[in-house]
């Protein structure tokens, strides 16, 4: 190949990514978290049917993992090379809020787009008056039982207390043949969250009246001693800490788990990979004076303050939030309806797995709105993965915690 | 004089080019972990070295600084240990030789990511492929929780370190066994010398500058290896398999604190550059007396 030719194609080449590098006109880049494997697809439908039906406006979705998003906007953001639109974790929202850089969506949200969203869910995205976010994923968290090893067991009903799942987990494990009582989560991802179940069940919040850590308070270290107790009669999975969330999910789906707090998509995960699995849905159990907590979780789509297309990144979100297109998103990653006409479809109103997940929404918490909850997630779960693993005992690890969780809410 | 200076003028142009590569992340570095940073990395006040103080003040850091040295000898220890033997008889004629090579290689081949989403699977407690092998052959009676706690999921770590180290070790070493003259091991045969004086008196002695070699970048890998450990663990239960790039990249991208992240980094980069320092300095000085 001759120099002349190398040149051109290296000019050709170079003249290529400086076109890439410079955003179009008219285009909308959304970076979207992958729920499932049902989220590239359903995306990629998404931007055929907008693209036909605004001529001159080309949309580009970036799908990332879950594990990896906030890594992708922090480098993003800091190289400013983020998208027009992201999905986010709605408990982020206040550090992108607080660094200036989400648009608030006020100038465009009408009475009537305003309306479709069920309040519980589009509240967390509201901050100091102003609408930062929109719900794009809600979700709750409910109890699954398996019917099956509750009939063997001879147990009626799913436990209403703390005091019944112990003793329902004791018959399901005595039935023996590699049965687990109740399945624990301790690693990864909402390990905290779940050790929050026991904690709001005792009375606990996460963070107390005066915005201090709620750990250090008689109820987290009764919540604490019950989840240990259970683990050392064997009344949870065996190695509780090498368990994450899928983990116990999978033990669920094999039936050798009797009991689980997780969230609604697990209904659709078994659909597809254990049909014949007998199930039921019950609320989380109550402590002793009778309160409960579920966590409630919203993913907040946003749009950044530097976006040069505003008015088309907006023309895409009223888009995404018409109830043809969330029921179509919701169902199929098995979420809650966000969208007040889709929560009155027959898919809904008729699904009682559903039902027992919306019944709950009441007594929900979401994250607090407060900057460092991340590190104060971590603390938690660590101080929880001490205490499993019997390597610190549930009060110094506790007190610990609440130590280091105090320290992070005054900066 | 032209001739003196022509070479240092030829090679300015790869000097620079390396210079920027090099330099400038690690100045960015500097620049990051001087100053009180946002969540974004946008940079606010100079802060001077509290970062690093930060560091010296957290129990995480601490350990996790002590179980990289401990990850790093013992993955560079074992893969050189197993190495050796395993290059020496590759490096035989036998039948099958080939097949042989291949199969030592092959886990270079496959991706450190994959190869650690493999090993959580065989390791996973109730479902593991590891349980039911050992449950079938009746060394175990009931299923081991590998990861579960650091006393059963570090030492697997490690392990599983050594394997994917060992290929690339092999490699060296048999480039430098290839390098030993045949005629060197007839004159000692005749001598009377068996092999294991043999491999004392001439590979051993001769292999060293390749021992040097394969020491100095294993270490550099090992040291900065995230996936291993990430994958499986996440560096924990209660950070109790932290290695320093994983305590990083848990301050940097999941609690945001991007600064004391930096100040991570360049510990790390510290430590690697003194180490490489003193080890070649000690190294060439061996081979020169």
């Amino acid at each position: 190949m001759s120099l002349r030719k190398w040149t051109v194609g290296l000019m050709a080449g170079m003249s290529m990514l400086m076109l890439a590098a410079q955003a179009n006109a008219g285009e909308v880049r959304v970076t979207v978290a992958e729920y499932s494997a049902k989220t590239g697809p359903y995306f990629e439908s998404v931007k055929k049917d907008f693209e036909a039906a605004n001529p001159g406006i080309t949309v580009k979705f970036e799908i990332v993992p879950w594990e990896v998003l906030l890594q992708k906007l922090t480098t993003d953001i800091t190289a400013s090379t983020n998208a027009d639109l992201s999905i986010i974790g709605t408990r982020w929202l206040i550090d992108f809020v607080q660094q200036d850089v989400a648009e608030p969506l006020d100038s465009y949200i009408t009475p009537e787009f305003k309306d479709r969203f069920i309040d519980t869910f589009l509240s967390p995205s509201i901050m100091e008056g102003k609408t930062y976010g929109l719900p794009i994923a809600a979700s709750a968290r409910a109890m699954y039982y398996n019917k099956e090893l509750f009939e063997k067991a001879g147990i009626a009903n799913p436990p209403a207390n703390w005091t019944e799942l112990q003793e329902d987990a004791r018959k399901i494990k005595a039935l023996g043949s590699g049965t687990f009582g109740f399945g624990l989560q301790g690693k990864e991802i909402e390990t905290d969250v779940y050790y929050y179940y026991a904690m709001w069940s005792y009375g606990t919040e996460i963070l107390n009246k005066d915005g201090t850590s709620g750990l250090s308070t008689p109820g987290a270290l009764e919540a604490a001693k019950l989840y240990k107790s259970m683990i050392d009669e064997g009344l949870t999975e065996p190695g509780v800490t090498s368990n994450n969330r899928e983990d116990v999910q999978n033990l669920f789906k094999q039936g050798k788990v009797g009991m689980m707090i997780t969230a609604p998509f697990l209904s659709n995960q078994i659909k597809d990979e254990a049909p014949n699995l007998k199930y039921g849905v019950a609320a989380i159990p109550t402590g002793p004076t009778g309160a409960r907590g579920t966590y409630g979780v919203t993913d907040s789509i946003i749009m950044f303050k530097n976006s040069k297309n505003k008015d088309e990144a907006w023309k895409l979100l009223d888009f995404l939030f018409t109830t043809e297109q969330r029921a179509k998103f919701t169902q199929g990653e098995g979420f809650l309806p966000v969208n007040k006409e889709e929560a009155k479809m027959d898919y809904y109103v008729n699904n009682a797995d559903l039902a027992a997940f919306t019944a709950l929404l009441p007594d929900a918490r979401f994250a607090p709105v407060i900057p460092g909850w991340e590190e104060i997630a971590q603390i938690t779960s660590d101080a929880m993965q001490k205490i499993y693993l019997g390597s610190a005992e549930p009060e110094a690890a506790l007190k610990e915690a609440a130590a280091k969780a105090n320290g992070v809410l005054k900066k | 004089m032209q001739t003196r200076f022509l070479p240092y003028l030829l090679t300015l142009p790869s000097l620079f080019l390396a210079a920027v590569v090099i330099f400038w992340p690690v100045w960015d570095l500097i620049q990051i972990s001087t100053h009180d940073v946002s969540r974004f990395g946008q940079l606010r006040d100079f802060s001077g070295l509290t970062n690093f103080w930060a560091l010296t003040a957290d129990a995480d850091f601490t350990a996790a600084l002590w179980r990289t040295g401990l990850w790093t000898v013992l993955v560079v220890g074992g893969a050189l240990l197993l190495s050796i033997p395993v290059a020496i008889i590759l490096n035989t004629d036998f039948y099958g030789r080939g097949i042989a090579r291949v199969i030592i290689m092959l886990p270079w081949a496959v991706s450190l990511t994959m190869t650690a989403v493999v090993w959580r699977w065989a390791l996973n407690g109730e479902s593991g492929m590891l349980n039911s092998a050992l449950l079938g052959l009746g060394l175990i009676d009931q299923n081991i929780q590998w990861l579960a706690s650091a006393e059963t999921a570090f030492p697997m770590q490690v392990l599983i370190g050594i394997l994917v180290t060992v290929p690339f070790t092999t490699t060296i070493f048999l480039g430098g066994l290839s390098s030993i003259p045949d005629d060197f091991y007839e004159a000692a045969a005749l001598e009377g010398a068996t092999p294991l004086q043999q491999f004392r008196e001439i590979t051993f002695p001769l292999l060293k500058p390749f021992i040097n070699i394969a020491i100095v970048l294993n270490t550099i890998y090992v040291f900065n290896s995230f996936p291993i450990i990430w994958v499986m663990t996440q560096g924990g239960p209660a950070n109790s398999t932290d290695i320093l790039v994983t305590h990083l990249y848990k301050l940097a991208f999941r609690i945001g604190k991007l600064g004391e992240a930096s100040a991570v980094s360049l510990v790390m980069f510290a430590i690697l550059l003194v180490f490489t320092m003193i080890y070649v300095r000690l190294a060439m000085r061996e081979q020169r007396a």
